[in-house]
Protein backbone atom coordinates (compact mmCIF):
# COMPACT_ATOMS: atom_id res chain seq x y z
CA UNK A 1 0.00 0.00 0.00
CA UNK A 2 2.72 2.44 0.91
CA UNK A 3 5.07 1.28 -1.81
CA UNK A 4 4.06 3.41 -4.83
CA UNK A 5 3.90 6.46 -2.60
CA UNK A 6 7.47 5.89 -1.40
CA UNK A 7 8.70 5.38 -4.95
CA UNK A 8 7.25 8.67 -6.16
CA UNK A 9 8.79 10.46 -3.19
CA UNK A 10 12.30 9.31 -3.95
CA UNK A 11 12.11 10.01 -7.69
CA UNK A 12 13.43 13.54 -8.11
CA UNK A 13 17.00 12.51 -7.40
CA UNK A 14 18.15 14.15 -10.61
CA UNK A 15 17.39 17.54 -9.15
CA UNK A 16 19.06 16.79 -5.85
CA UNK A 17 21.94 19.10 -6.64
CA UNK A 18 19.66 22.05 -7.31
CA UNK A 19 18.03 23.78 -4.37
CA UNK A 20 14.47 22.61 -3.75
CA UNK A 21 13.52 26.16 -2.94
CA UNK A 22 15.43 29.22 -3.91
CA UNK A 23 14.55 32.68 -2.59
CA UNK A 24 16.50 35.26 -4.51
CA UNK A 25 16.68 38.92 -3.41
CA UNK A 26 13.01 39.05 -2.57
CA UNK A 27 11.44 42.31 -1.39
CA UNK A 28 7.85 43.08 -0.64
CA UNK A 29 6.45 46.57 -0.36
CA UNK A 30 2.93 47.40 0.72
CA UNK A 31 1.25 50.75 0.18
CA UNK A 32 0.65 52.43 3.56
CA UNK A 33 -1.04 55.57 4.83
CA UNK A 34 1.95 57.79 4.22
CA UNK A 35 4.00 56.29 1.44
CA UNK A 36 5.14 52.69 1.53
CA UNK A 37 5.82 49.96 4.02
CA UNK A 38 8.88 47.86 3.37
CA UNK A 39 7.82 44.51 4.78
CA UNK A 40 10.56 42.36 3.30
CA UNK A 41 13.88 43.68 2.17
CA UNK A 42 16.26 41.74 -0.01
CA UNK A 43 15.73 38.29 1.47
CA UNK A 44 17.72 35.41 -0.02
CA UNK A 45 18.20 31.78 0.97
CA UNK A 46 18.25 28.31 -0.55
CA UNK A 47 16.84 25.07 0.75
CA UNK A 48 17.84 21.56 -0.17
CA UNK A 49 15.27 18.86 -0.67
CA UNK A 50 14.07 17.33 2.59
CA UNK A 51 15.35 20.15 4.73
CA UNK A 52 13.35 21.59 7.61
CA UNK A 53 13.99 25.23 8.29
CA UNK A 54 12.34 27.53 10.79
CA UNK A 55 11.75 31.21 10.15
CA UNK A 56 12.05 32.73 13.59
CA UNK A 57 11.17 36.29 14.43
CA UNK A 58 8.93 38.68 16.30
CA UNK A 59 5.54 39.58 14.89
CA UNK A 60 5.76 42.13 12.12
CA UNK A 61 9.03 40.83 10.73
CA UNK A 62 7.39 39.66 7.53
CA UNK A 63 7.73 35.94 8.08
CA UNK A 64 4.11 35.26 7.25
CA UNK A 65 4.41 37.53 4.22
CA UNK A 66 7.42 35.54 3.05
CA UNK A 67 5.44 32.33 3.44
CA UNK A 68 2.55 33.75 1.46
CA UNK A 69 4.94 34.77 -1.29
CA UNK A 70 6.32 31.24 -1.45
CA UNK A 71 2.78 29.89 -1.48
CA UNK A 72 2.01 32.17 -4.41
CA UNK A 73 -0.86 34.03 -2.72
CA UNK A 74 0.89 37.23 -3.68
CA UNK A 75 3.80 38.33 -5.84
CA UNK A 76 7.11 39.74 -4.62
CA UNK A 77 7.76 43.41 -5.40
CA UNK A 78 11.28 42.48 -6.44
CA UNK A 79 13.34 39.33 -6.76
CA UNK A 80 12.04 35.88 -7.45
CA UNK A 81 11.15 32.59 -5.84
CA UNK A 82 11.92 29.34 -7.56
CA UNK A 83 10.94 25.81 -6.69
CA UNK A 84 13.06 23.19 -8.44
CA UNK A 85 14.11 25.97 -10.78
CA UNK A 86 10.59 26.99 -11.72
CA UNK A 87 9.45 30.46 -10.77
CA UNK A 88 6.43 30.60 -8.48
CA UNK A 89 3.61 32.61 -10.00
CA UNK A 90 0.45 31.32 -8.33
CA UNK A 91 -0.75 28.92 -5.64
CA UNK A 92 -0.56 25.25 -6.40
CA UNK A 93 -0.87 21.87 -4.77
CA UNK A 94 2.89 21.25 -5.02
CA UNK A 95 3.43 23.59 -2.07
CA UNK A 96 0.83 23.47 0.61
CA UNK A 97 0.16 25.73 3.53
CA UNK A 98 -0.93 24.78 7.01
CA UNK A 99 -2.41 28.00 8.31
CA UNK A 100 -2.04 29.58 11.70
CA UNK A 101 -5.73 29.78 12.31
CA UNK A 102 -8.41 27.39 11.58
CA UNK A 103 -8.88 27.42 7.82
CA UNK A 104 -10.90 24.25 7.47
CA UNK A 105 -14.15 24.29 5.55
CA UNK A 106 -16.80 24.43 8.28
CA UNK A 107 -19.50 22.74 6.20
CA UNK A 108 -17.41 19.65 5.51
CA UNK A 109 -16.69 16.78 7.86
CA UNK A 110 -13.16 15.81 8.84
CA UNK A 111 -12.88 13.24 6.07
CA UNK A 112 -14.52 15.52 3.49
CA UNK A 113 -12.04 18.25 4.40
CA UNK A 114 -9.17 15.83 3.88
CA UNK A 115 -10.63 14.69 0.56
CA UNK A 116 -11.26 18.25 -0.69
CA UNK A 117 -8.05 18.88 -2.59
CA UNK A 118 -7.48 15.30 -3.70
CA UNK A 119 -10.97 14.86 -5.13
CA UNK A 120 -10.09 16.14 -8.56
CA UNK A 121 -6.77 14.35 -8.73
CA UNK A 122 -7.71 10.72 -8.31
CA UNK A 123 -10.63 8.40 -9.02
CA UNK A 124 -13.00 7.65 -6.17
CA UNK A 125 -11.70 4.11 -5.88
CA UNK A 126 -8.32 5.52 -4.86
CA UNK A 127 -9.59 8.52 -2.97
CA UNK A 128 -11.47 6.54 -0.34
CA UNK A 129 -8.49 4.42 0.81
CA UNK A 130 -6.19 7.46 0.59
CA UNK A 131 -8.46 9.47 2.88
CA UNK A 132 -8.66 6.53 5.26
CA UNK A 133 -4.89 6.20 5.29
CA UNK A 134 -4.40 9.88 6.05
CA UNK A 135 -7.05 9.85 8.76
CA UNK A 136 -5.08 7.06 10.37
CA UNK A 137 -1.81 8.89 9.86
CA UNK A 138 -2.98 11.84 11.96
CA UNK A 139 -4.96 9.69 14.36
CA UNK A 140 -8.44 10.94 13.54
CA UNK A 141 -10.14 7.80 12.25
CA UNK A 142 -12.67 7.90 15.07
CA UNK A 143 -13.56 11.52 14.25
CA UNK A 144 -13.94 11.24 10.50
CA UNK A 145 -17.61 12.24 10.47
CA UNK A 146 -17.29 15.17 12.85
CA UNK A 147 -17.57 18.77 11.74
CA UNK A 148 -14.70 21.19 12.44
CA UNK A 149 -16.76 23.02 15.06
CA UNK A 150 -17.13 19.78 16.99
CA UNK A 151 -13.43 18.99 17.42
CA UNK A 152 -10.59 20.59 19.39
CA UNK A 153 -7.97 23.01 18.10
CA UNK A 154 -5.29 20.34 18.00
CA UNK A 155 -7.51 18.02 16.02
CA UNK A 156 -8.30 20.81 13.57
CA UNK A 157 -4.61 21.30 12.89
CA UNK A 158 -4.26 17.55 12.35
CA UNK A 159 -6.99 17.77 9.73
CA UNK A 160 -5.23 20.79 8.19
CA UNK A 161 -2.05 18.71 8.01
CA UNK A 162 -3.77 15.65 6.57
CA UNK A 163 -5.61 17.57 3.87
CA UNK A 164 -2.33 18.85 2.46
CA UNK A 165 -0.30 15.66 2.95
CA UNK A 166 -2.79 13.76 0.81
CA UNK A 167 -1.65 15.91 -2.14
CA UNK A 168 1.95 14.73 -1.61
CA UNK A 169 3.39 18.24 -1.85
CA UNK A 170 7.11 18.75 -2.38
CA UNK A 171 7.05 21.69 -0.07
CA UNK A 172 5.16 22.18 3.17
CA UNK A 173 4.66 25.74 4.37
CA UNK A 174 3.61 26.03 7.97
CA UNK A 175 2.52 29.37 9.38
CA UNK A 176 2.74 29.11 13.17
CA UNK A 177 0.46 26.11 12.90
CA UNK A 178 0.71 25.15 16.56
CA UNK A 179 0.80 28.68 17.98
CA UNK A 180 -2.75 28.60 19.33
CA UNK A 181 -2.48 25.18 20.99
CA UNK A 182 -1.81 24.40 24.64
CA UNK A 183 1.68 23.25 25.58
CA UNK A 184 0.95 19.53 25.71
CA UNK A 185 -0.98 19.45 22.44
CA UNK A 186 1.68 21.54 20.80
CA UNK A 187 4.35 19.03 21.79
CA UNK A 188 2.23 16.16 20.47
CA UNK A 189 1.80 17.97 17.18
CA UNK A 190 5.53 18.67 16.91
CA UNK A 191 6.22 14.99 17.42
CA UNK A 192 3.60 14.04 14.85
CA UNK A 193 5.09 16.44 12.34
CA UNK A 194 8.62 15.14 12.94
CA UNK A 195 7.56 11.52 12.56
CA UNK A 196 5.76 12.30 9.30
CA UNK A 197 8.76 14.29 8.11
CA UNK A 198 11.12 11.40 8.86
CA UNK A 199 8.84 9.09 6.91
CA UNK A 200 8.22 11.24 3.84
CA UNK A 201 11.06 13.78 4.02
CA UNK A 202 9.13 16.79 2.82
CA UNK A 203 10.90 20.08 2.46
CA UNK A 204 9.40 22.20 5.22
CA UNK A 205 9.38 25.92 5.92
CA UNK A 206 8.08 26.39 9.42
CA UNK A 207 7.26 29.87 10.72
CA UNK A 208 7.37 30.40 14.46
CA UNK A 209 8.14 32.99 17.09
CA UNK A 210 8.96 30.34 19.67
CA UNK A 211 12.68 29.63 20.04
CA UNK A 212 12.11 26.27 21.77
CA UNK A 213 9.88 25.14 18.93
CA UNK A 214 12.46 26.24 16.39
CA UNK A 215 15.26 24.33 18.13
CA UNK A 216 13.06 21.24 18.49
CA UNK A 217 12.20 21.11 14.81
CA UNK A 218 14.72 22.80 12.61
CA UNK A 219 17.81 21.71 10.72
CA UNK A 220 18.48 25.39 10.28
CA UNK A 221 16.99 28.50 11.83
CA UNK A 222 16.70 31.75 9.92
CA UNK A 223 16.36 34.59 12.39
CA UNK A 224 14.44 37.54 11.02
CA UNK A 225 14.41 41.13 12.20
CA UNK A 226 11.85 43.88 11.78
CA UNK A 227 11.70 47.16 9.95
CA UNK A 228 12.39 46.25 7.26
CA UNK A 229 12.01 42.48 7.52
CA UNK A 230 15.24 40.77 6.62
CA UNK A 231 17.25 37.74 7.62
CA UNK A 232 19.54 38.75 10.45
CA UNK A 233 21.34 35.50 11.00
CA UNK A 234 21.34 31.87 10.04
CA UNK A 235 21.89 29.16 12.62
CA UNK A 236 22.56 25.49 12.03
CA UNK A 237 21.04 23.27 14.70
CA UNK A 238 23.54 20.44 15.13
CA UNK A 239 21.63 18.65 17.91
CA UNK A 240 21.00 14.95 17.25
CA UNK A 241 17.43 13.77 16.78
CA UNK A 242 15.17 12.93 18.52
CA UNK A 243 15.73 16.08 20.51
CA UNK A 244 14.71 16.05 24.13
CA UNK A 245 13.72 19.40 25.54
CA UNK A 246 14.87 18.31 29.01
CA UNK A 247 18.36 17.33 27.89
CA UNK A 248 21.44 19.37 28.79
CA UNK A 249 22.60 19.89 25.23
CA UNK A 250 19.21 21.30 24.33
CA UNK A 251 19.33 23.65 27.30
CA UNK A 252 22.79 24.93 26.67
CA UNK A 253 22.04 25.43 22.99
CA UNK A 254 18.88 27.30 23.89
CA UNK A 255 20.68 29.52 26.41
CA UNK A 256 23.48 30.21 24.03
CA UNK A 257 21.10 31.14 21.24
CA UNK A 258 18.89 33.31 23.37
CA UNK A 259 21.95 35.21 24.52
CA UNK A 260 22.99 35.82 20.95
CA UNK A 261 19.61 37.00 19.69
CA UNK B 1 -38.02 24.77 37.90
CA UNK B 2 -40.59 22.41 36.58
CA UNK B 3 -43.33 24.96 37.04
CA UNK B 4 -41.31 27.52 35.16
CA UNK B 5 -40.99 25.13 32.26
CA UNK B 6 -44.76 24.69 32.36
CA UNK B 7 -45.32 28.44 32.12
CA UNK B 8 -43.11 28.64 29.09
CA UNK B 9 -45.39 26.31 27.22
CA UNK B 10 -48.60 28.04 28.22
CA UNK B 11 -47.46 31.65 28.05
CA UNK B 12 -47.40 32.09 24.25
CA UNK B 13 -51.02 30.91 23.92
CA UNK B 14 -52.60 33.15 26.54
CA UNK B 15 -53.03 36.20 24.30
CA UNK B 16 -54.44 34.24 21.34
CA UNK B 17 -56.84 32.46 23.72
CA UNK B 18 -58.07 35.72 25.23
CA UNK B 19 -58.40 37.18 21.77
CA UNK B 20 -60.40 34.19 20.47
CA UNK B 21 -62.67 34.19 23.52
CA UNK B 22 -63.32 37.88 23.19
CA UNK B 23 -64.04 37.40 19.54
CA UNK B 24 -66.46 34.59 20.32
CA UNK B 25 -68.38 36.64 22.91
CA UNK B 26 -68.34 39.73 20.71
CA UNK B 27 -70.29 37.73 18.17
CA UNK B 28 -72.50 35.98 20.69
CA UNK B 29 -73.69 39.11 22.51
CA UNK B 30 -73.68 41.33 19.45
CA UNK B 31 -71.03 43.71 20.77
CA UNK B 32 -69.85 44.03 17.21
CA UNK B 33 -72.33 43.76 14.36
CA UNK B 34 -72.05 40.63 12.27
CA UNK B 35 -71.28 42.50 9.05
CA UNK B 36 -68.10 43.91 10.58
CA UNK B 37 -66.82 40.80 12.34
CA UNK B 38 -68.58 37.42 12.03
CA UNK B 39 -68.07 35.03 14.93
CA UNK B 40 -65.35 32.34 14.77
CA UNK B 41 -67.73 29.51 13.93
CA UNK B 42 -68.96 31.33 10.84
CA UNK B 43 -65.35 31.66 9.77
CA UNK B 44 -64.76 27.96 10.22
CA UNK B 45 -67.90 27.13 8.29
CA UNK B 46 -67.07 29.50 5.44
CA UNK B 47 -63.53 28.25 5.40
CA UNK B 48 -64.78 24.71 5.07
CA UNK B 49 -67.05 25.67 2.18
CA UNK B 50 -64.26 27.60 0.48
CA UNK B 51 -61.78 24.77 0.87
CA UNK B 52 -63.80 21.60 0.41
CA UNK B 53 -67.28 22.19 -1.02
CA UNK B 54 -67.98 21.27 -4.61
CA UNK B 55 -67.10 24.06 -7.00
CA UNK B 56 -70.11 26.02 -8.19
CA UNK B 57 -72.40 24.76 -5.41
CA UNK B 58 -72.45 28.28 -3.90
CA UNK B 59 -70.53 31.53 -3.83
CA UNK B 60 -66.83 30.87 -3.18
CA UNK B 61 -67.52 27.16 -2.79
CA UNK B 62 -64.49 25.02 -3.62
CA UNK B 63 -62.55 27.87 -5.19
CA UNK B 64 -59.54 27.26 -2.99
CA UNK B 65 -57.60 24.98 -5.31
CA UNK B 66 -57.90 27.26 -8.28
CA UNK B 67 -56.97 30.35 -6.27
CA UNK B 68 -54.10 28.68 -4.47
CA UNK B 69 -52.70 27.31 -7.74
CA UNK B 70 -52.86 30.73 -9.38
CA UNK B 71 -51.19 32.42 -6.42
CA UNK B 72 -48.53 29.75 -6.03
CA UNK B 73 -47.66 30.06 -9.69
CA UNK B 74 -47.21 33.84 -9.35
CA UNK B 75 -45.18 33.58 -6.18
CA UNK B 76 -43.14 30.74 -7.68
CA UNK B 77 -42.32 32.64 -10.87
CA UNK B 78 -41.63 35.93 -9.15
CA UNK B 79 -39.50 34.40 -6.43
CA UNK B 80 -37.50 32.28 -8.88
CA UNK B 81 -36.82 35.37 -10.96
CA UNK B 82 -35.61 37.18 -7.85
CA UNK B 83 -33.31 34.28 -6.94
CA UNK B 84 -31.90 33.97 -10.46
CA UNK B 85 -31.05 37.68 -10.50
CA UNK B 86 -30.36 38.32 -6.83
CA UNK B 87 -27.91 35.55 -6.00
CA UNK B 88 -25.48 36.03 -8.93
CA UNK B 89 -25.56 39.81 -8.64
CA UNK B 90 -25.06 39.49 -4.90
CA UNK B 91 -22.05 37.22 -5.40
CA UNK B 92 -20.56 39.57 -7.98
CA UNK B 93 -20.90 42.66 -5.87
CA UNK B 94 -19.85 40.80 -2.75
CA UNK B 95 -16.59 39.64 -4.30
CA UNK B 96 -15.67 42.27 -6.86
CA UNK B 97 -15.16 45.87 -5.88
CA UNK B 98 -15.81 47.05 -9.42
CA UNK B 99 -19.21 45.39 -9.50
CA UNK B 100 -20.07 46.71 -6.07
CA UNK B 101 -19.26 50.26 -7.06
CA UNK B 102 -21.01 49.80 -10.38
CA UNK B 103 -24.37 48.56 -9.13
CA UNK B 104 -24.76 49.25 -5.43
CA UNK B 105 -25.83 52.88 -5.80
CA UNK B 106 -28.42 51.99 -8.40
CA UNK B 107 -29.78 49.12 -6.39
CA UNK B 108 -29.91 51.07 -3.15
CA UNK B 109 -31.67 53.89 -4.96
CA UNK B 110 -34.28 51.52 -6.33
CA UNK B 111 -34.62 49.91 -2.93
CA UNK B 112 -35.54 53.24 -1.39
CA UNK B 113 -38.67 53.33 -3.56
CA UNK B 114 -41.56 51.76 -1.65
CA UNK B 115 -42.68 48.66 -3.52
CA UNK B 116 -46.25 49.85 -3.75
CA UNK B 117 -45.14 52.80 -5.92
CA UNK B 118 -44.39 50.37 -8.69
CA UNK B 119 -47.97 49.15 -8.83
CA UNK B 120 -49.41 51.90 -11.07
CA UNK B 121 -46.41 51.70 -13.37
CA UNK B 122 -46.59 47.93 -13.51
CA UNK B 123 -50.28 48.14 -14.38
CA UNK B 124 -49.48 50.45 -17.28
CA UNK B 125 -46.61 48.30 -18.47
CA UNK B 126 -47.99 44.83 -18.01
CA UNK B 127 -51.75 45.26 -17.62
CA UNK B 128 -53.85 43.47 -15.06
CA UNK B 129 -52.88 39.90 -14.40
CA UNK B 130 -50.02 37.49 -14.14
CA UNK B 131 -47.20 39.72 -15.36
CA UNK B 132 -47.87 42.63 -13.03
CA UNK B 133 -48.01 40.36 -10.01
CA UNK B 134 -44.89 38.46 -10.99
CA UNK B 135 -43.08 41.74 -11.56
CA UNK B 136 -44.04 43.06 -8.12
CA UNK B 137 -43.19 39.79 -6.39
CA UNK B 138 -39.79 39.55 -8.12
CA UNK B 139 -38.98 43.16 -7.37
CA UNK B 140 -39.85 42.85 -3.70
CA UNK B 141 -38.02 39.55 -3.17
CA UNK B 142 -34.92 40.66 -5.08
CA UNK B 143 -33.58 43.19 -2.57
CA UNK B 144 -33.22 41.04 0.55
CA UNK B 145 -31.79 38.20 -1.53
CA UNK B 146 -29.27 40.46 -3.24
CA UNK B 147 -28.25 42.32 -0.08
CA UNK B 148 -27.81 39.23 2.07
CA UNK B 149 -25.91 37.35 -0.62
CA UNK B 150 -23.59 40.31 -1.13
CA UNK B 151 -23.00 40.74 2.60
CA UNK B 152 -22.51 36.99 3.10
CA UNK B 153 -20.03 36.50 0.28
CA UNK B 154 -18.18 39.65 1.24
CA UNK B 155 -17.52 38.31 4.72
CA UNK B 156 -16.10 34.97 3.62
CA UNK B 157 -12.63 34.72 5.14
CA UNK B 158 -9.84 35.17 2.59
CA UNK B 159 -8.18 32.28 4.41
CA UNK B 160 -10.77 29.88 3.02
CA UNK B 161 -10.09 31.21 -0.44
CA UNK B 162 -6.34 30.83 -0.03
CA UNK B 163 -6.85 27.33 1.33
CA UNK B 164 -8.94 26.55 -1.73
CA UNK B 165 -6.34 28.00 -4.09
CA UNK B 166 -3.52 25.90 -2.65
CA UNK B 167 -5.74 22.81 -2.79
CA UNK B 168 -6.12 23.40 -6.50
CA UNK B 169 -9.51 25.09 -6.64
CA UNK B 170 -9.52 27.95 -9.11
CA UNK B 171 -11.55 31.13 -8.92
CA UNK B 172 -14.52 29.88 -10.88
CA UNK B 173 -14.91 26.51 -9.19
CA UNK B 174 -14.24 28.26 -5.90
CA UNK B 175 -17.53 30.12 -6.23
CA UNK B 176 -19.44 26.87 -5.94
CA UNK B 177 -17.00 24.90 -3.83
CA UNK B 178 -16.15 27.59 -1.29
CA UNK B 179 -17.92 30.91 -1.64
CA UNK B 180 -21.56 29.84 -1.76
CA UNK B 181 -21.28 27.21 0.99
CA UNK B 182 -19.37 29.60 3.22
CA UNK B 183 -21.98 32.32 2.71
CA UNK B 184 -24.89 29.90 2.94
CA UNK B 185 -26.31 30.98 6.33
CA UNK B 186 -26.72 34.54 5.11
CA UNK B 187 -27.96 33.53 1.68
CA UNK B 188 -30.63 31.46 3.38
CA UNK B 189 -31.81 34.35 5.54
CA UNK B 190 -31.99 36.46 2.39
CA UNK B 191 -34.07 33.82 0.63
CA UNK B 192 -36.44 33.49 3.57
CA UNK B 193 -36.92 37.22 3.90
CA UNK B 194 -37.45 37.41 0.15
CA UNK B 195 -40.06 34.67 0.21
CA UNK B 196 -41.95 36.43 3.00
CA UNK B 197 -42.03 39.63 0.99
CA UNK B 198 -43.04 37.67 -2.10
CA UNK B 199 -46.28 36.67 -0.39
CA UNK B 200 -46.94 40.23 0.73
CA UNK B 201 -46.54 41.61 -2.76
CA UNK B 202 -48.50 38.76 -4.25
CA UNK B 203 -51.56 40.02 -2.41
CA UNK B 204 -50.83 43.57 -3.51
CA UNK B 205 -50.59 42.47 -7.13
CA UNK B 206 -53.76 40.43 -6.92
CA UNK B 207 -55.78 43.23 -5.37
CA UNK B 208 -55.89 44.90 -8.77
CA UNK B 209 -58.77 42.86 -10.11
CA UNK B 210 -57.38 39.61 -11.42
CA UNK B 211 -60.04 36.89 -11.62
CA UNK B 212 -58.33 34.28 -9.44
CA UNK B 213 -55.83 34.10 -6.63
CA UNK B 214 -55.93 34.41 -2.87
CA UNK B 215 -55.50 38.18 -2.97
CA UNK B 216 -58.25 38.41 -5.58
CA UNK B 217 -60.63 36.48 -3.35
CA UNK B 218 -60.06 38.87 -0.48
CA UNK B 219 -60.74 41.88 -2.68
CA UNK B 220 -63.74 40.25 -4.27
CA UNK B 221 -65.18 39.36 -0.86
CA UNK B 222 -64.80 42.93 0.30
CA UNK B 223 -66.95 44.18 -2.55
CA UNK B 224 -69.62 41.61 -1.76
CA UNK B 225 -69.43 42.30 1.96
CA UNK B 226 -68.31 38.76 2.80
CA UNK B 227 -66.10 39.56 5.81
CA UNK B 228 -65.94 35.86 6.68
CA UNK B 229 -64.27 35.08 3.35
CA UNK B 230 -61.79 37.93 3.83
CA UNK B 231 -60.74 36.46 7.15
CA UNK B 232 -60.58 32.95 5.67
CA UNK B 233 -58.34 34.34 2.93
CA UNK B 234 -56.05 36.03 5.43
CA UNK B 235 -55.67 32.85 7.44
CA UNK B 236 -54.96 30.78 4.34
CA UNK B 237 -52.34 33.24 3.08
CA UNK B 238 -50.65 33.19 6.48
CA UNK B 239 -50.70 29.39 6.47
CA UNK B 240 -49.33 29.11 2.96
CA UNK B 241 -46.61 31.62 3.70
CA UNK B 242 -45.50 29.55 6.66
CA UNK B 243 -45.66 26.29 4.74
CA UNK B 244 -43.66 27.71 1.84
CA UNK B 245 -41.02 28.93 4.29
CA UNK B 246 -40.73 25.45 5.78
CA UNK B 247 -40.61 23.98 2.31
CA UNK B 248 -37.84 26.33 1.23
CA UNK B 249 -35.83 25.39 4.29
CA UNK B 250 -36.37 21.69 3.71
CA UNK B 251 -35.37 21.89 0.06
CA UNK B 252 -32.20 23.84 0.83
CA UNK B 253 -31.24 21.41 3.56
CA UNK B 254 -31.91 18.53 1.23
CA UNK B 255 -29.63 19.80 -1.51
CA UNK B 256 -26.87 21.66 0.31
CA UNK B 257 -24.55 20.23 2.94
CA UNK B 258 -23.75 23.74 4.04
CA UNK B 259 -27.43 24.48 4.67
CA UNK B 260 -27.73 21.30 6.71
CA UNK B 261 -24.62 21.78 8.77
CA UNK B 262 -24.13 25.48 9.29
CA UNK B 263 -27.60 26.87 9.98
Amino acid sequence: MNKPFQLIRSMPSITEQQPALSICKVSKIFPADNGYLNVLDNVSFDMTSGELICLLGPSGCGKTTLLKLIAGFMKPSAGNIRIHNRTVSRPGPDRCVVFQEDALFPWLTVSENIAFGAKGLMPKSRLVPEVRRHLEMVGLTAFKDYLPKEISGGMKQRVALARVLILQPQLLLMDEPFGALDAQTREDMQNLLLSLWEKFSHTIVFVTHDLVEAITLADRILVMGTNPGRIRSEIQVPLPRPRKKESNVFHSFFRDLRGRL
Amino acid sequence: MKNLHHYHRILPWIIPAIFLTAWFFAGKFNWVPDYLLPDPFRIIKSGHVYLFAEAGSGPYAGRFLEDAAASLLRVGFGFSLAVVLGVPLGVLSGRMKICRHLISTTINGLRAVPGICWLPLALVWFGIGMQTTVFLVALAAFFPIYINTAAGTRQVSPLLYQAGAMLGVGRFRGVFAILLPAAMPQIISGLRLGLGLAWAYLVLGELTGVPSGLGAVIMDARMLGRIDIIIVGIIIIAGMGRVSDLLLNTILRLFFKSARRMV
